[in-house]
């Protein structure tokens, strides 16, 4: 099933994994949870020896353990979760991984945009249905967060505060009273949630101040910040899991030398430095310089290498693909990335003695900036 | 055969199922460790620095065995300090402190070495049961503070040792402290116990499902040691220690010089034993269960290795003193987590009240002491005499037994924390509260836990009440650490102070503040109404000298020379800078004498100039009222004058000493003599220096004006005590400068002794506006006539002359880049250079617009005359004159003049224009009949 998706939910990729969990799970399970919260620590973090498992869960989402347990308790508790972090940091994957070890289903999403209504949030009407048979619940849409109350699911909702206010507090109720009332209707005009239902929403620290949430729909979430990776090794160990797993989609058969690696993730943790240091947004790259970024990078010299090149990955390559993807706004961020190549990279390119990868990493770099420029 | 043979043989094969030799090498290894250190005499006692469970044990224990002599790891040389400790609230910190060091790199010095203390903590314990048992004696036998120096590594001399691990496995990271309480001291524990290398600790905290250290430790040694029996306490302690002790980088040893500590530790036993006689089954051993599972061959009393040597000390000679510490000082310099210190603290007073063990606490200790139930319920706690048994085998198959918060404490947590979030600006309210009570609960289920831990509740309340933004000024998790105790900070009473603390504490009384508090309290002194406060004033400013900013604060209120005090108020926070204070008194016994060794090193420094010495002469009349002492810095900065070579700093010295002269003239009947010398000593000086400043092209102007300042203004005090103007005129004479600002400065000087006229300097100035070559760097004159200012004020007509012309006639791509360069110096050099240049403009300019119409500068006016020769007087005065000569006649008769009346100008007045216009009448007619075409037009 798998192979016909461009890309499976995770309940679908991980479908024999989350079998094996349920089938050895005896801890208490709250509501209509599929797996008790420690199996979902488990299936998210991974599995350690210590844990006695027949098999070994690979860990999936890379980050404070802490952090996971916070938001599988909020869960089971009465209140919304709201991950919150700078872009590229993890969080839809986490509301997805989450999603489906507790319900089995990651697909009732909302997608906050300008353009969310309420109607995206309760329930819409088949017009053509209404027209031939009048209202009833037949031709009633629900939305997928009112499919998540009747059957007791995790729903989701992405980047709540990019929608307006007014579709904002239609949650306020959901997540208080946990019904919808259906006014059009005089008959079974009400939903009532089913045990186990709950909202993870995610929300872009970057956008705070577009939408601001209200604070009586704060009251009703728990905030779950989620920092953005900064340990090395951890940040390693990310790139790499994604970096395979877009591989495999891709059904490409690439090396990538660690040696490689390091220098994308060096490079990425001096420019975080430089921003850090930076006193206006003018000296900012416009990039969060997030670890997703660091993985489109990394996709994107893979594919050039894959399809234009000699499909080895090589240090020129992801030194152009760097600056093509980090390269936004046109003089800022080049200039930005012009200094950056001459202030760090070449320092580093004379430290490297023979041909080590930074040398490549400057000339690729170089070029693509005066291309762009 | 021990008691432990079966899990050693347990363990063995376990290692042999899974590791191999190595691995049951290490396994067995720890189990002997234990078996030796057990059956060791004296009793050793492991402990873990901050640990409640280690305190209860230890309360616990010297309630039944009642040892007679403690001995203690803790520097020797600090013994004196603990019988302070009872004037004191606690945490406070002993201090070693050495200002001036001898035998070690010099870039260390001030050396310094805190050994907090804390209420929770077995060594507290031990301390508190030594000095309040009569007949007791506690002996600290650890190297002593110069031994964690000398010991310490020199690869870099540069480097401070406080940045590296000095003190074997207690040694903190040397990590700024949030509070900064213990400044820059290296820290040393009792009992540091903490994985050998970072994997390790990496791999337990993962393993352990934990976040940090503090809470790994916490969760897996504390609690379920907290209600253990005295036997199972010793044996896991020992355990660990040697658990970390087998498991350490190869190199960890010789950094850290642990062994040698063990060896040090057991020489000064057995000197200890043999000098008293003591019995050793009467001795307790306290120390880190590190050290508890240690290998030296000096281990035990039984052992016949040779004593350890024990080197010298060096001959640093070392002050010691308590200072105030904090449960953040501490976490920071010993790089624990934030709080856990706090959470230990009131682990220790739960322990206290559950257990019903009575602490022991110093009599007159300040502070609530935590209590014990009244009907005691001794866990565990039969004495443990004969072989022990082993108490490993359970503690280590089974789970951790989990001291859990009970269900009234956690809803009171959660009622408070909720009720402090609403007080730092949070919308939390009481569904909040039930929202953390539920996530602390599920949180701890996950877990693995029973019951929530502090960590659990601090997580749910961080969960539940922190949404995307801190409101106030304290995040969430701060309060949680708050409300579970907060960041004690301890306080040095005033017995257990230094004499000069004590001393300012005791001068500053009549103000009638409490300065032992912690806020910042406002002092308001009327000295008019009240002059009995002008020594509390006196004192404040010298403490303002001497002590870091912010500890007392002016706010109203200068001292300056010449200054007489009215009223002054003053921001004191003298409570919250105990610590400066404290290490203000290793330096003396009061504040003059502190104040009067600082000037001293600074005037006899080996890199002090002229500068530093007069300004010690200023501070000592300010703050030490002058006298012999302000003699003794005068004729030290006279001579480094005489040995100075550069005139660098000859602005400053200027400055300087015009302000003592002026302060000595107007409040002594004589000067100083060092002040004359000095002027005398400076005459020649600058003179004989002054062509090479003239001629250097490096040294700037304003330090040549400067030098000129000081010969000019105080020449006539130079010549009435001896000195030569000629040497002055020869050392211009001498002078040939190159840079054009400086030849400005030159003829000013020329000017100023009569070596050149105005009117020549004038006519210089002239000659270089109106020669093109030269017009672009006349701003460079400029500048050199500006600077001449200061020394030569009665230049400054000719200064503001030789402006307006620059102004009026210099071409703007030259002028205009020169002004900022000009209101730059002007602004620097203000106070000197500005009011002479206002003051003369002032008379120059006229003052109101419409006068500018009719007005002409002086210097044209006088220029006219020049020109014609002989001015031709007219108007009603000159013919009044002319009709009645006698008068004058009389008088020039009377004054010896001769008599000489100029032709009257009336008649043929205008003299040669009339001529002129006689002989070529046309221009004129043409102009009148021009006139006279335009008027007629215009009617």
């Amino acid at each position: 099933m798998t192979d016909d998706m461009l890309r499976a939910p995770a309940e679908v990729k991980y479908a024999e994994e989350l079998d094996y969990l349920e089938s050895i799970d005896d801890g208490p399970k709250p509501f209509s949870w599929r797996l008790s919260p420690r199996m979902v620590r488990l299936f998210v973090l991974g599995s350690e020896r210590a844990d006695g498992l027949d098999r070994e869960i690979p860990q999936k989402w890379f980050g404070d353990r802490s952090f996971v347990e916070r938001s599988i308790v909020t869960l089971a508790s009465d209140r919304g979760l709201l991950l919150i972090g700078d872009p590229g940091t993890g969080k839809s994957w986490l509301a997805e991984l989450l999603a489906a070890a507790i319900c089995r289903n990651s697909t009732l999403v909302v997608q906050g945009t300008a353009g969310t209504t309420e109607d995206h949030i309760k329930y819409s009407w088949n017009v053509s249905m209404v027209i031939a048979k009048g209202q009833s619940r037949e031709s009633m849409i629900p939305s997928p967060i009112m499919t998540a109350m009747e059957a007791g699911m995790i729903g989701r909702f992405e980047e709540l505060t990019r929608s307006t206010s007014d579709v904002q507090d239609a949650l306020i109720s959901i997540l208080s009273e946990k019904y919808v009332s259906i006014p059009e209707l005089d008959e079974d005009n009400t939903v009532f949630a089913k045990p186990g239902f709950s909202i993870i929403a995610t929300a872009n620290s970057r956008d705070r101040g577009v939408n601001d949430l209200s604070s009586a729909l704060k009251r009703r979430f728990n905030f779950v910040r989620i920092p953005v990776v900064t340990n090395k090794r951890s940040e390693a160990e990310i790139v790499r899991f994604r970096t395979a797993e877009l591989l495999r989609r891709h059904a490409i058969e690439l090396e990538v030398p660690p040696s490689l690696l390091d220098v994308l993730l060096q490079s990425f943790a001096d420019l975080r430095a430089a921003a850090a240091s930076a006193t206006s947004d003018d000296e900012r790259l416009e990039s969060a310089l997030s670890t997703a970024e660091q993985i489109g990078v990394l996709e994107d010299a893979i594919l050039h290498s894959q399809f234009f090149g000699d499909r080895t990955l090589s240090s020129q390559t992801l030194g152009s693909s760097l600056v093509g993807s980090l390269a936004r706004r046109s003089p800022e961020d080049l200039a930005i990335l012009n200094k950056f190549w001459h202030g760090v990279v070449e320092p580093r390119s004379r430290d490297d003695d023979g041909d080590g990868p930074w040398r490549g990493f400057l000339d690729g770099g170089r070029q693509a900036i005066s291309t762009l420029s | 055969m021990t008691v432990f043979e079966p899990l050693r043989e347990q363990l063995t094969d376990a290692a042999r199922a899974f590791g191999g030799d190595a691995v049951a090498g290490i396994l067995t290894g720890i189990v002997d460790d234990v078996d030796r250190a057990l059956a060791e005499e004296p009793e050793i006692f492991p402990v873990c620095h901050h640990s409640p469970a280690s305190a209860l044990a230890m309360a616990r224990r010297l309630r039944e065995k009642r040892p007679s002599v403690v001995y203690l790891e803790l520097c020797e040389d600090l013994a004196p300090l603990l019988a302070e400790l009872r004037n004191c609230r606690l945490p406070v910190a002993l201090q070693a402190f050495a200002s001036r060091v001898e035998g070690f790199p010099a870039a260390w010095a001030p050396l310094s070495v805190v050994a907090p203390i804390t209420e929770a903590s077995a060594e507290y314990q031990a301390i508190a049961y030594a000095l309040d048992t009569p007949g007791v004696e506690i002996v600290p036998v650890d190297r002593s503070t110069d031994h964690v120096f000398q010991w310490a590594p020199r690869d870099g001399d540069a480097a401070a040792p406080a940045s590296e691990p000095a003190s074997g496995s207690g040694s903190g990271e040397g990590g700024e402290p949030k509070e900064a309480l213990h400044g820059d001291a290296v820290g040393i524990e009792i009992g540091g116990l903490r994985p050998g290398f970072a994997e390790l600790e990496e791999h337990l905290l993962r393993h352990g499902k934990v976040r940090h250290w503090s809470e790994w430790w916490d969760q897996y040694v504390e609690q379920p040691l907290a209600g253990a029996d005295y036997a199972t306490y010793r044996q896991v302690m020992v355990l660990i220690g040697s658990l970390f002790r087998r498991l350490r980088p190869p190199d960890a040893e010789r950094r850290d010089r642990d062994e040698d500590r063990e060896r040090y530790m057991w020489t000064r036993m057995r000197e200890h034993l043999a000098a008293t006689g003591a019995d050793p089954a009467d001795c307790l051993y306290v120390c880190g269960a590190f050290h508890a599972a240690s290998r030296v061959e000096q281990f035990g009393l039984a052992a016949d290795a040779e004593p350890f040597e024990i080197t010298p000390r060096t001959a640093t000679s070392w002050r010691y003193g308590l200072i105030p510490s904090s449960h953040s000082a501490i976490e920071a310099q010993f790089g624990l987590a934030p709080g856990s210190v706090s959470i230990a603290a009131a682990t220790w007073e739960k322990a206290v009240k559950r257990s019903g063990v009575k602490p022991f606490r110093l009599s007159g200790q300040a502070g609530k002491a935590p209590r014990g139930r009244k009907t005691p319920q001794v866990k565990g706690g039969a004495v443990q005499d004969g072989p022990p048994a082993d108490r490993l085998t359970g503690f280590l198959s089974g789970p951790p037994a989990l001291d859990g918060l009970d269900e009234a404490e956690l809803l009171g947590w959660c009622v408070d924390i909720v009720r402090l979030a609403r007080r730092n600006g949070y919308l939390a309210g009481t569904a909040d509260a039930i929202a953390v009570f539920e996530t602390s609960v599920l949180l701890a289920g996950m877990r693995g836990r029973a019951c929530p831990t502090p960590y659990d509740f601090q997580d749910a309340a961080v969960t539940c009440i922190e949404k995307d933004r801190v409101p106030g000024r304290r995040d969430v998790a701060r309060l949680c650490e708050i409300l579970l105790g907060g960041d004690r900070i301890g306080a040095v009473g005033y017995d257990a102070l230094p004499p000069l603390a004590r001393d300012v504490h005791d001068r500053l009384q009549p103000l009638g503040l409490d300065l032992q508090k912690r806020t910042v309290q406002r002092a308001l002194l009327d000295l008019h109404a009240e002059p009995d406060l002008l020594p509390c004033s006196e004192l404040l400013w010298i403490l303002r000298r001497l002590l870091p900013d912010g500890a007392v604060r002016p706010i109203m209120g200068s001292r300056e020379l010449g200054d007489r005090p009215i009223q002054e108020s003053w921001d004191l926070a003298i409570g919250r800078h105990q610590r400066a204070l404290v290490e203000l008194g290793y330096e003396g016994v009061s504040v003059e004498q502190v104040l009067e060794q600082r000037l001293r090193r600074a005037a006899w420094g080996p890199d002090a100039t002229v500068v530093t010495a007069l300004e010690a002469v200023e501070d000592a009349v300010l703050y030490l009222g002058g006298g012999r002492f302000a003699g003794e810095l005068g004729a030290r900065a006279v001579e480094l004058l005489a040995a100075e070579r550069t005139v660098d700093e000859a602005p400053e010295v200027v400055r300087r000493i015009r302000r003592l002269l002026a302060h000595y003239r107007a409040a002594e009947p004589a000067l100083p003599r060092w002040c004359q010398a000095f002027v005398v000593e400076g005459y020649a000086h600058y003179c004989t220096l002054l062509p090479t400043a003239f001629a250097d092209e490096a040294g700037g102007v304003r330090q040549v004006a400067a030098m000129l300042g000081f010969l000019f203004g105080m020449e006539s005090l130079a010549l009435s005590l001896g000195c030569d103007h000629a040497q002055l005129e020869l050392a211009v004479r001498q002078s040939h400068p190159e840079a054009p600002a400086k030849v400005a400065l030159l003829w000013a000087a020329k000017a100023q002794l009569g070596l050149m006229t105005r009117d020549e300097l004038r006519a210089r100035c002239d000659e270089l506006l109106a020669n093109p070559l030269v017009v672009p760097s006349f701003p460079l004159y400029m500048s050199g006539f500006v600077q001449a200012l200061d020394p030569a004020p009665a230049l400054a007509p000719l200064v503001v002359e030789a402006m307006s012309k620059a102004f009026g006639r210099l071409p703007d791509a030259v002028l205009l880049p020169w002004l900022p360069n000009l209101v730059a110096t002007l602004r620097e050099h203000a106070r000197e250079l500005v009011p002479t240049l206002v003051r003369e403009a002032a008379r120059t300019f006229p003052a109101s617009l419409p006068a500018l119409d009719a007005w002409t500068p002086p210097w044209e006016s006088r220029a006219a005359p020049a020109a014609s020769a002989a001015p031709a007087a007219s108007g009603p005065v000159a013919d009044l004159l002319a009709a009645h000569p006698m008068a004058c006649d009389a008088v020039a008769a009377l004054l010896g003049h001769p008599v000489e009346w100029d032709e009257p100008a009336g008649g043929d007045g205008g003299g040669e224009a009339r001529g002129l216009l006689e002989r070529h009448p046309a221009a004129a007619e043409a102009v009148a009949e021009l006139l006279a075409r335009a008027g007629a037009a215009s009617r």
